[in-house]
């Protein structure tokens, strides 16, 4: 029977030119997003690539400079930036910071177009305010971007609901259950097998065009091999979700219309409403602190530090009397009480941002135990977490930032407590910033997701096996 | 003949089980939504009020101090939250809403709400918006999508011609019914919202002329919406095929259309990133007068200049302190190169803005929820609008600061201190947004793509009808 089956659906599908307009549409679908995708990794890395090109010739004039001050020239440059003064460096020769894009950065933007990809840190102000929210119109950052991400998780269920909405009702509609009913198949095995035969074939289509599009674009899937076998598995599970919640409706529902009322309410409640329901609800229970209020008690720290300045830099020098020993001139200017300062202001804020990132990893927490109620939030997480561009992803980066600001702050805190110059010689010791990429996928996914899906298929046995028992010829 | 057909629709509707629970639903979820609207909004107003009032308090209390370090020193401008974002949220979330006024530098606004929630946030939000957006017109879908192909089905078509019924009044019946309950629904929303916003304490500039514009906004959305759903159902043999086909204008007209129209148009005129600009400002800054400067080309010009003008050959000779008022030129030239990159910005942005106006041929989604943010004062518009003024705020306040120091001290003098009561004497800062008559002019041709997304929908239902 299943190789009768497989035959004649095949037939069907393809008379009906189901095969045909599906995969045009695929290939329109995920070509244009694939498209798009690597039109933001190319800017990305095309910025990255700037930058780094201005730091370089930026830092050539420095090296041209110093040679002319160790040779006693004279020099046009402004005097507080001539980079002898090693807070001169520090603040107008930062280095960058950048967070390269990984190889499946394309398939989803996530929290891309959010958050910047590299920064400058200096030696002055503080890390509060290095600004990791990038440059966007918001109307941009609203509509969201039309990525490979968007396609899976939104228009793939679409696709498969329009495909398979009335694969039990159609024969009973069009009267053709009646022979069906005559054959040795039971009624749920044959509408399993014929969605089994559904989703082999989207299967097959998904596969072939996401590579053939993956070849067109320009990208070896295969040099990703992994990544690429991740990403597939974990399209197909949620294709087999979706294709299990319309074998429930089928069996379950009746009609073709109200089969589709059905599905596509499903679709609205796992793709639209629980997704925005859990993340309004995690605010709620863990909202941020304001951050109007925040400012206002940084400003009143900040306020009450500038007034005790000169008290702050003592006790900072007392803490490091090495400083006092090495340097005879003893020379004390604005950067030395600034710099001293800077570090109590540090210290001061750190409960207040600690606060933030505190409230974030709960909210995250929450919607980590809580993201298995929607399919589409394990989907779009995973998918972030391939493309590197999840939550957690943009605070490991904010974390490597802050710490490598630390570090170019300390650099330099030798040179101007010892008011020591700085010199050609110090430039090969200058630190550089590496990003570190921290793996946060989670294959665990991919099985529950599964399991999840052969679990609805049982449900669908089980119902079907009362159903049988009222006859499957009763008019409902 | 138009009132039968609308009464029998409209029985038929009320019968049927998933309109019933369609219907409740969506009711429930409008509740929902305005209720943690309300709540967001009241929290928001609140911290704005106390934010507002610390950050003067800290401004007012500096002590005696030199107005130049005062400048640096810097105040903040908070945006306060207008009523009808209760409504429509906009960009709100991704908008920053404080921005610190300093010398010498313009900054954006800062702490956009979605860069601190985790990636979920980026599904958006249980907002009356949301529901207004999307899920009402996925509702006329699915009460409308058989409206005359259920008529072929079930073979009344041919009894119904036989009784010389006028085809433009019959569709006329089914379009009240499918419309009517919509627009009920959407009018308790808007009159329950009316009467939320003038009960709460501060009401601030909430009108109901606003409130009317943004329900008559809404109700041309959802009557090009029935128009086509009820054309779909015209022109097609089956339900099945009716409602996918329905589904597909919906999915594109409000999820693809604007995420494409998203892409194309940073593709096509890109923002640079921050760094980048903040790198352009300052090289166009180096290349004219700093204020902290004195030794630059720049700032001998000015001292010739001035010497000059005032007859005298000393700076030391003239009846205001040059430190200061170098500080002030410096400040001006400044502020202008900050007027010309983000002029730079803003012009981007209109270029993007026509990218979104050309897709709105294929998606009346686009128009209706531009001109609803912008009644809702929760635009981009308005958001540049408030950082425009801020900046005129902001080199008012330098000049005030600047001048003080000039008039009241001598040149080399950077000890002066201007008196503690001072600081009170600076104006505060106000920003009353665009009034519903400027909205409405600059939004002229988002009022037109939506009269000719009407007018044109009414016209094919009109032709199509004709030939069933």
């Amino acid at each position: 029977m299943l190789s009768y089956n497989f035959k004649y659906e095949l037939k069907l599908l393809l008379r009906s030119r189901w095969i045909q307009l599906l995969s045009i549409v695929l290939l329109l679908l995920f070509g244009f997003s694939t498209y798009n995708g690597l039109q933001k990794v190319e800017k990305r890395k095309k910025d990255i690539a700037d930058a780094h090109l201005e730091v370089k010739e930026n830092d050539e004039m420095m090296l041209k400079l110093l040679d002319s001050v160790e040779y006693g020239m004279q020099v046009s440059a402004s005097r507080w930036t001539i980079p002898t003064q090693p807070m001169a460096v520090g603040n107008y020769h930062p280095r960058v910071a950048a967070m390269d894009p990984q190889p499946m950065t394309f398939i989803a933007t996530g929290q891309g177009d959010l958050f910047t990809h590299y920064v400058k840190p200096k030696v002055s102000g503080d890390d509060f305010t290095l600004n990791f929210a990038e440059m966007t119109s918001p109307v941009q950052l609203l509509f969201g971007s039309f990525d490979l991400a968007f396609v899976i998780i939104y228009l793939l269920p679409l696709l498969i609901i329009a495909f398979s909405y009335n694969v039990l009702s159609a024969e009973r509609e069009s009267g053709s259950l009646r022979l069906l009913a005559s054959q040795p198949i039971g009624i749920q095995t044959w509408v399993l097998q014929k969605l089994g035969l559904r989703f082999f074939w989207l299967s097959m289509l998904v596969i072939f065009t996401l590579t053939l599009v993956f070849f067109v674009v320009g990208i070896n899937p295969f040099s990703q091999i992994a990544l690429f076998f991740g990403l597939l598995a974990l399209v197909l599970t949620y294709m087999l979700f979706w294709f299990a919640l319309t074998f429930l409706v089928n069996l379950w529902v009746g009609s073709s219309s109200k089969n589709a009322v059905v599905l596509l309410g499903l679709w609205v409640v796992f793709v639209l409403l629980i997704p925005s329901m859990l993340n309004q609800l995690g605010n709620t229970l863990y909202p941020m602190p304001s951050r109007t209020i925040m400012i206002n008690e940084m400003r009143t720290l900040k306020a009450e530090v500038a007034k005790k300045q000169d008290e702050i830099l003592d006790n900072y020098l007392r803490d490091h009397p090495e400083y006092a020993i090495n340097d005879s001139t003893q020379f004390r200017g604005f950067y030395h009480r600034y710099m001293a300062s800077q570090k109590l202001v540090k210290e001061e804020l750190s409960p207040l941002i600690n606060a933030y990132e505190d409230q974030l990893k709960k909210q995250q927490s929450w919607v980590a135990s809580f993201k298995w109620v929607s399919p589409s939030i394990i989907v779009q997480e995973s998918l972030n977490q391939m493309a590197g561009t999840s939550t957690q992803d943009y605070e490991s980066f904010r974390k490597q930032v802050i710490a490598f600001a630390g570090i170019w702050r300390e650099h330099f805190l030798p040179f101007l407590y010892n008011n020591q110059d700085f010199s050609q010689n110090d430039y090969a010791d200058l630190p550089k910033f590496q990003y570190e990429q921290k793996s946060f996928t989670t294959i665990g996914a991919i099985p529950i997701l599964f399991l999840i899906s052969i679990g609805l298929f049982a449900v669908g046995f089980l119902i079907s096996n009362q159903t049988k028992k009222a006859g499957i010829l009763a008019s409902n | 003949m138009i009132f039968n057909t609308f009464l029998k629709e409209t029985k038929e509707l009320m019968r049927e089980g998933r309109v019933r629970i369609a219907f409740f639903i969506v009711v429930l979820l409008l509740g929902i939504a305005v209720w943690i609207s309300a709540r967001q909004y009241q929290n928001v107003n609140e911290q704005y009020e106390s934010a507002t009032a610390a950050e003067r308090g800290l401004w007012d209390n500096q002590g005696e101090k030199n107005p130049h370090s005062a400048a640096h020193y810097g105040t903040y401008a908070f945006k306060p939250k207008y009523p009808l974002s209760l409504v429509d949220q906009g960009v709100d979330k991704y908008a920053g809403t404080s921005i610190f006024l300093e010398a010498h530098k313009r900054n954006e606004a800062q702490f956009s709400a979605a860069t601190d929630q985790t990636g979920l946030a980026r599904f958006g939000d249980l907002t009356p918006d949301f529901i207004l957006l999307f899920i009402i017109p996925l509702l006329i879908v699915l009460l409308g999508y058989n409206s005359f192909t259920k008529e072929r089905e079930m073979g009344t078509l041919t009894l119904l011609k036989s009784q010389g019924i006028s085809n433009w009044k019959w569709m006329l019946g089914k379009w009240t019914a499918l419309f009517l309950p919509i627009f009920a629904i959407s009018l308790v929303l808007f009159l329950f919202a009316g009467i939320l916003l003038s009960s709460l304490k501060d009401f601030g500039v909430f009108n109901w002329e606003s409130l009317f514009m943004m329900l008559l906004v809404f109700t041309i959305y959802y009557m090009i919406f029935t128009n086509v759903v009820l054309l779909i159902s015209a022109l097609t043999k089956k339900s099945g095929i009716s409602l996918v086909v329905s589904l597909c204008v919906w999915i594109v007209t409000c999820l693809a259309a604007p995420k494409a129209a998203s892409n194309i148009a940073e593709s096509k005129h890109p923002y640079p990133t921050r760094q980048e600009f903040a790198a352009n400002v300052l090289k166009d800054k180096k290349e004219g007068l700093d204020g902290h400067n004195p030794w630059s080309k720049e700032a001998k010009l000015l001292e010739q200049e001035v010497l000059k003008k005032h007859g005298v050959d000393s700076l030391h000779q003239l009846p205001f302190n040059f430190d200061a008022y170098r500080m002030q030129k410096g400040e001006e030239h400044e502020a202008e190169v900050y007027f010309k990159h983000y002029n730079y910005l803003k012009d981007q942005y209109t270029k993007q803005s026509k990218v979104y106006r050309s897709l709105a041929a294929i998606s009346p989604y686009l128009p209706t929820r531009f001109l609803s943010m912008s009644i809702a004062h929760t635009d981009y518009a308005t958001h540049w609008d408030f950082a425009d003024a801020a900046e005129e705020y902001r080199i008012a306040t330098q000049k005030f600061l600047n001048d003080n120091f000039a008039q009241n001290s001598e040149y080399g003098n950077w000890r002066y201190q201007a008196d503690a009561e001072f600081w009170k004497t600076l104006p505060k800062f106000e920003y009353d947004p665009p009034e519903l008559n400027a909205i409405l002019s600059r939004n002229s041709s988002n009022l037109w793509i939506m009269g000719i997304w009407l007018s044109a929908s009414f016209g094919f239902l009109a032709i199509s009808i004709k030939k069933i």
